[in-house]
């Protein structure tokens, strides 16, 4: 980032929120220099993120409460529930990601699910990168061992795996293809070296990422 | 080897915990004979052949699941979710 927008951030606290990707991404265009880019990396915002854990047995009350409050239905293992940049997605028996623009948007869930599971708030805990292009599954398939062929995994689906030893939740968002792919916030540099080196070969472009 | 857990699907073998086999139940607590809790603790059948064994997928989904296998093979003749085993079991006592 250059020093100027840092410069510019207000003076009053020391405390300021910072992007996981903050001091990794660089955008512009990398790698393979020559054609299109093969890749398009988009470091995400501050999106609100939440784990949601069924109580025994209350994987029905959980449904419910959700369709009725928010019009948001339980996905099948695997699979992802989400229009634009919210709703929901499997992630183990009984357990379902949250996601929404903003992690203000979650608040209420804490309320509204009261008794039926457990709602951990994630937004800071994952670091959510964007990753599309007509090379997205061939960089892709150098540390996911998922098959991501459109035979075996399209929009709408999810997985839980490891990429590069890094444990990393990833869903399809559309067939162009777009992968949105989570990992722990810690290792946002590791896995953002790993993804780098992956897409070097195709040509990427590093779309730039939020403040925050 | 690849495993294929109930929950998401075909999986490389890397992303799972092995524990062994499946078959012991702990005995009954301070009610247990010492020589049944040794045979629960260290006795371990070795079968050349098909064992019901524990995995935990470590790396996915987090379940513990139960793998019928062949030692000679390593053949996968089918996985389950430990939980739905052991609900399968409480519910035939």
């Amino acid at each position: 980032m250059p020093e100027t927008e840092v410069a510019a951030r207000p003076a009053s606290s020391a405390w300021q929120p910072r992007s996981p990707w903050e001091g990794h991404a660089r955008p512009g265009r990398h790698g393979r220099a020559e054609g299109a880019p093969g890749l398009i990396l988009q470091p995400r915002g501050r999106s609100g993120l939440a784990l949601l854990i069924a109580a025994p047995g209350r994987d029905t009350e959980l449904g419910n409460r959700l369709a009725a409050h928010l019009g948001w239905s339980l996905p099948e293992p695997g699979r992802t529930r989400i229009a634009g940049e919210r709703g929901l997605i499997w992630a183990a028996p009984g357990q379902w990601l949250a996601l929404a623009e903003a992690p203000e948007d979650l608040r209420e869930l804490d309320t509204l699910l009261d008794g039926v599971a457990a709602v951990t708030d994630q937004s800071d805990g994952r670091a959510v990168v964007r990753v599309s292009g007509g090379r997205a599954r061939e960089a892709l398939a150098k540390g996911v061992t998922v098959d991501l062929h459109p035979r075996a995994f399209g929009p709408g689906r999810t997985a839980v795996t490891g990429i590069a030893h890094i444990g990393a939740q990833l869903w399809q968002r559309d067939a162009e293809p777009t992968y949105d792919i989570a990992v722990a916030r810690s290792f946002a540099g590791s896995f953002w070296d790993w993804l780098t080196a992956a897409s070097a070969e195709f040509g990427y472009v590093v779309e730039p990422g939020p403040r925050a | 080897m690849r495993i294929r857990c109930p929950y998401c699907g075909a999986r490389d073998n890397g992303e799972f915990s092995y524990l062994g086999d499946a078959a012991p139940r702990r005995p009954e607590g301070m009610a247990a004979e010492p020589a049944q809790m040794f045979d629960y603790v260290y006795l371990r059948d070795n079968p050349a052949g098909a064992i019901r064994e524990l995995w935990y997928h470590a790396a996915g989904c987090r379940s513990w699941l139960v793998v019928t296998r062949d030692t000679r093979t390593h053949a996968i003749a089918g996985v389950a979710a430990a939980r739905d085993v052991a609900l399968a079991r409480e519910a035939g006592r």
